[in-house]
């Protein structure tokens, strides 16, 4: 009796525990949208208001005046959407042949690939600079989707699923009936990937969506900024007005939530996965 | 999770194609190479130009296309990086006072605007500006769009809480001196516990600074930033801070502080009003302008810059010399608080009306005599570079307490450093 | 490429390579050598693989061409956008070049600056110091946290979603919100200390505190995705183990030290690995907070600069003052930095695991 409540006890409190950790890492959302519904001079006031504010619209409407918030928003998206899809295919198709084929220099190059995964980009952000002015890239999105169409983590994950998860059997019947590499890739591979590209498009889609330095280095006019970049403009041009910076920040961040939210439990799943290879 | 492989085809190739037009899109607007065209990029920062005066100039100027871009963000380092190319590069750009002199070495990626007839109106703007923008073989890079003459902004009913004197003339008087100004600060916080007499120590410094002929480099490239006049400015803004008069403000918390009266006073150009007109809109009616104390400085004024790749150099030159006629100054002074660089312009009603933020006040009173007083400085290339140190070590003060002797010295070999690496003996 | 390895498995070499078998890991045979399955099924099965001996250079193209072809596109772009910069950084840590002028050769030069440059090794120290405050606190919660969740049944689904929401977030947005919440006259936290009747502190005008925040910032963003990790690793020890252990009268905190933290080892070095390349690599979080529009920012990184990072210094100097060569000078010594610290973390988690 006694150590049946001590049991019960001990769950509760883990519970309680776990709970105050996920109060913490969603508070930030909660309060984002308190400031993005009040105004500036409630945020700057003590005790500061706790509970939402009918201020969201007038707050949306000085973000307009100050951002062109849809259009960033689109350069996101184009940025985001083109580095997936690259990613995708380029990955994808690279696995398929370290993972099922045999070539000279394999190993070494497939060696180099991890090697190269702990180096910072700002390694190589001057000289990529300057090549995206040889090549008129600068200002343009180009200069953010090209270096990122393709990477190392991607080919890695896709090798390591296409290895187990491509049966031989399957590919061996193709070739009987005369099916050569890319008709192999198109037909067999793929659909057979495709849980392991549904994870690692989210990956790269989120990566490309919240990256920063490289639009702030490549990008100049204000049409061309992506979000990231126009918010953290919009917060050092204008701190003065917290109210209207929140909103752009909640603004920001609820597409790439919903979307999380909607594919969080396989995504989740496989991003441990892929630690625990 | 599922993504069909005809999905992802259609997907690919739509979005490459999307990603392809708008890219195109964005590169391919405007330069044909040829040095008379109508489509001109004009670049510069929010609060650089009155709007309203750049909208005007839309309408005048209906034969060519304006293409107007606010840049956000760091906008030295982006006109760097616009530059890099012809096909990114403005045709007419703003550059900071404070960037002005860094560009001189590259003048040859500007026009001479005496080329183009700078050198016939010359003389209806202030001569030290345009100095600033005079490389020393004669060339003028940069039309001067404002100055930034110095002045003290303070909250009258402060002062009236605090005992001081509240109306401008006779803040001046008193506050004449650095230690007059510093000893009303002690009074003040006295008496209101609550306010401090400035943000923090850098805005003091640079004044000072600013208030002597030379600065950081000298004439003959030599670093002069260990010597006297530069000792005594530091010494000056170490003052408040031994007094405690000193509110520390080194964020953008600023905002918030002008707008509780957390401070006071304070020390800004004449562009330094919109500033706080932004930040605290609640408090119109409340300040004042005074005079600097120990005399006129001038802070920052920008300059509107033709790139050598200009589209097209004749119309530019116009568009910028309307843009920036001595009517159209007295404009933005009133709608964005840029000091005029003619001296046309100070006699217009703009200027010499009363500004209803700062209660009625006539400030071409106190800004028009500064302005003419201003003493001309030389400003190196590497004169910001070099300058930095001594701001981060007066921070480093305020925020950890680090023993100001130390500090100076502290900064003053990093600027050393500092200039021997950008080339300076 | 992405600046921040956002979310999600970062396999590097060292946890994923050898480290895959010994202690424990029940990693599934099927996962392992794609190469030796793969050799049953060659584009040309009737033929034995001398590999690329004898044969001319049209055959070797008939045979592999398609294969390179697969895989050129990762490794055409990793030579243009990195590999190429890569050494082209090392030629320009040799230069002085402000970007539009003329390349000056100057030797050593940008070096011998480095050395004596105090900001240098103040935004070493500083970006040092923040790691430590951010990953140690991290992982250590999160390894409680894993093991919280662990012991339960109920609910661990939506605990993974809600504290792996975090990772995934825009870290302008979240160092906009700290910027927010710990700002020094109305801040969240300040009301908070307020109201408890504390005196308010200078979160972001303080030596330590902006560390702190910075820190924080870092521990809040990737302790559930640690959490999470950990949590898969501790799903994979079978059970029978601890009831072993347990029949032998063992504890539940010598359980936890002889049975879990050693069968954990691999997946704790993966995370030590990846938050020090991450940690390190802090940029954005004081680029962020404390970024302003003037070009020659003398507080880059805060007040007393206390918030510059290596990173953010490198930034500032190639992009701020456009001394490229320097900026390249910097960014040398600091990968070299990261680097002998990865191969330090490295050597001590493995060099434990070889214990008996």
């Amino acid at each position: 009796m006694n150590s049946l409540n001590r049991k019960r006890f001990r769950g509760l409190s883990v519970h309680v525990i776990l709970m105050i950790c996920v109060v913490i890492s969603v508070f930030p959302f909660y309060w984002i949208i308190v400031m993005a519904t009040n105004t500036s001079q409630d945020i700057y006031s003590y005790p500061p208001k706790l509970w939402l504010g009918d201020n969201l619209l007038t707050n949306i409407d000085h973000l307009f005046d100050k951002m062109d918030f849809f259009g960033s928003l689109l350069n996101t998206v184009i940025v985001a959407v083109c580095t997936t899809l690259l990613v995708l295919f380029f990955d994808s198709l690279a696995a398929f042949a370290f993972a099922k084929y045999e070539f000279p220099a394999k190993k070494f190059l497939f060696g180099l690939l991890l090697a190269m995964y702990i180096l910072p980009t700002q390694l190589a952000i001057i000289p990529q600079y300057e090549i995206m002015v040889q090549l008129g890239w600068l200002g343009t999105l180009k200069a953010l989707i090209v270096p990122a169409a393709a990477n190392a983590f991607g080919i890695f994950w896709m090798r390591q699923y296409t290895s187990t998860g491509v049966p031989d059997e399957l590919l061996d019947a193709a070739r009987i009936e005369g099916a050569g590499f890319f008709r192999l890739y198109w037909h067999v591979v793929l659909p057979c990937v495709r849980p392991a590209l549904a994870f690692l498009g989210i990956y790269t889609f989120i990566a490309a969506w919240n990256d920063y330095i490289l639009p702030l280095v490549m990008l100049v006019n204000p049409e061309e900024l992506t979000l990231q970049v126009a918010l953290a403009q919009l917060y050092a041009g204008h701190s003065t007005d917290y109210s209207m910076v929140m909103a752009g920040v909640l603004l920001a961040v609820i597409p790439l939530m919903l979307m999380f939210t909607f594919f969080a439990r396989g995504f989740i799943a496989d991003a441990t996965k892929g630690a625990l290879r | 999770m599922d993504l069909s492989r005809r999905r992802f085809l259609q997907t690919a190739v739509l979005t490459a194609a999307a990603a392809g037009v708008t890219t195109a899109c964005g590169g391919g607007s405007g330069k044909s190479g040829s040095k008379d065209s109508k489509d001109l990029k004009f670049w510069y920062w929010a609060g650089g130009l009155s709007d309203k005066v750049v909208a005007d100039s839309k309408k005048h100027f209906s034969d060519v296309k304006l293409k107007t871009s606010v840049i956000g963000g760091d906008f030295k380092t982006k006109l760097l990086t616009g530059m890099k190319t012809a096909q990114t590069a403005p045709d007419i750009t703003g550059i900071k006072g404070e960037d002005i002199a860094s560009f001189l070495p590259n003048a040859n990626r500007f026009l001479d605007l005496n080329s183009l007839g700078m050198d016939k109106l010359a003389p209806e703007y202030l001569s030290w500006k345009l100095k600033q923008a005079t490389t020393q073989d004669g060339k003028v890079i940069g039309f001067p769009i404002d100055i930034g003459p110095c002045a003290v902004y303070y909250r009258e009913d402060i002062f009236d809480q605090a005992g001081l004197p509240t109306d401008p003339a006779k803040v001046s008087a008193q506050l004449s001196t650095w230690d007059a100004y510093f000893d009303a600060g002690v009074e003040l916080h006295k008496k209101v516990p609550k306010s401090f007499l400035i943000n923090n120590i850098g805005a003091v410094f640079s004044m000072a600074v600013g208030q002597g002929t030379q600065r950081f480099i000298d004439e003959d490239n030599k670093f002069i930033g260990d010597q006297d006049h530069i000792r005594t400015a530091w010494t000056t803004a170490v003052k408040p801070y031994t007094l405690d008069i000193d509110a520390k403000i080194n964020d953008n918390t600023w905002n918030a502080a002008i707008s509780k009266g957390t401070v006071a006073t304070g020390l800004g150009a004449a562009w330094y009003a919109l500033d706080i007109q932004n930040a605290a809109p609640g408090t119109k009616g409340k300040w004042r302008v005074a005079s600097l104390p120990s005399g006129p400085s001038n802070l920052g004024g920008s300059f509107l810059c033709l790139p050598a790749t200009c589209a097209n150099p004749e119309l530019a030159f116009e568009v910028v010399k309307w843009i920036l006629s001595p009517e159209n100054q007295a404009r933005g002074f009133a709608d964005a608080a840029l000091f005029p660089t003619s001296p046309a312009a100070y006699k217009l009603p703009e200027l010499t009306g009363g500004d209803a933020f700062f209660g009625g006040q006539k400030t071409i009173d106190i800004f028009g005599p500064a302005a003419e007083k201003i003493p001309a400085a030389y400003e190196a290339p590497a004169d910001a570079a070099v300058s930095a140190p001594y701001y981060s070590e007066l921070t480093a003060i305020e925020a950890k307490g680090k023993d100001p002797e130390a500090a100076w010295k502290d900064a003053v070999s990093q600027a050393k450093q500092i200039a021997q690496r950008q080339g300076v003996k | 490429m992405s600046s921040s390895p956002v979310a999600g498995p970062v396999p590097t070499g060292p946890s994923s390579g050898s480290a895959n078998g010994p202690s424990g890991q029940p990693a599934p045979d099927r996962h392992r050598g794609p190469g030796r399955s793969g050799r049953r099924v060659r584009p040309v099965p009737a033929h034995r693989p001398p590999a690329g001996s004898r044969r001319g250079p049209r055959r070797w193209i008939a045979r592999y061409g398609t294969q390179y072809l697969a895989i050129s596109p990762y490794y055409l772009i990793f030579s243009v956008f990195m590999l190429f910069p890569m050494l082209y950084t090392v030629y320009l840590a040799f230069q002085k070049w402000d970007g539009i002028g003329e390349m000056k050769f100057v030797g050593l030069d940008q070096f011998r600056f480095l050395w004596d440059d105090p900001v240098f090794w103040l935004s070493l120290r500083n970006t040092l110091v923040i790691w430590v405050l951010s990953t140690v606190p991290m992982l250590f919660m999160a390894l409680v946290m894993a093991v919280l969740i662990n012991s339960t049944r109920r609910l661990t689904a939506f605990y993974r979603v809600a504290l792996f929401i975090p990772s995934i977030t825009s870290l302008v947005a979240i160092a906009i919100f700290f910027g927010a919440i710990f700002s020094n006259n109305f801040g969240l936290i300040n009301a908070v200390l307020k109201a408890m009747h504390l005196s308010a502190v200078p979160w972001l005008s303080n030596e330590w505190t902006i560390k702190l925040v910075i820190a924080t910032l870092m521990t809040w963003q990737w302790t559930g995705y640690n959490a999470i990790i950990y949590l898969a690793g501790l799903q994979a020890i079978p059970s029978e183990l601890y009831e072993a252990a347990r029949m032998d009268g063992a504890g539940p905190t010598r359980m936890f030290f002889s049975i879990t933290i050693p069968l954990l080892r691999p997946i704790i070095l993966f995370t030590v690995v990846i938050s020090t390349v991450t940690g390190l690599q802090s940029f954005t979080e004081p680029q962020v907070l404390f970024g302003s529009d003037a070009s020659t920012n003398p507080n880059s990184g805060g007040p007393g600069r206390a918030g510059l990072t290596t990173l953010l210094y490198f930034y500032n100097q190639a992009f701020d003052y456009n001394d490229f060569g320097y900026a390249a000078a910097i960014v040398w010594a600091f990968f070299l930095l990261i680097l002998l610290i990865v191969v330090i973390n490295w050597r001590l988690v493995q060099g434990k695991e070889r214990r008996p």
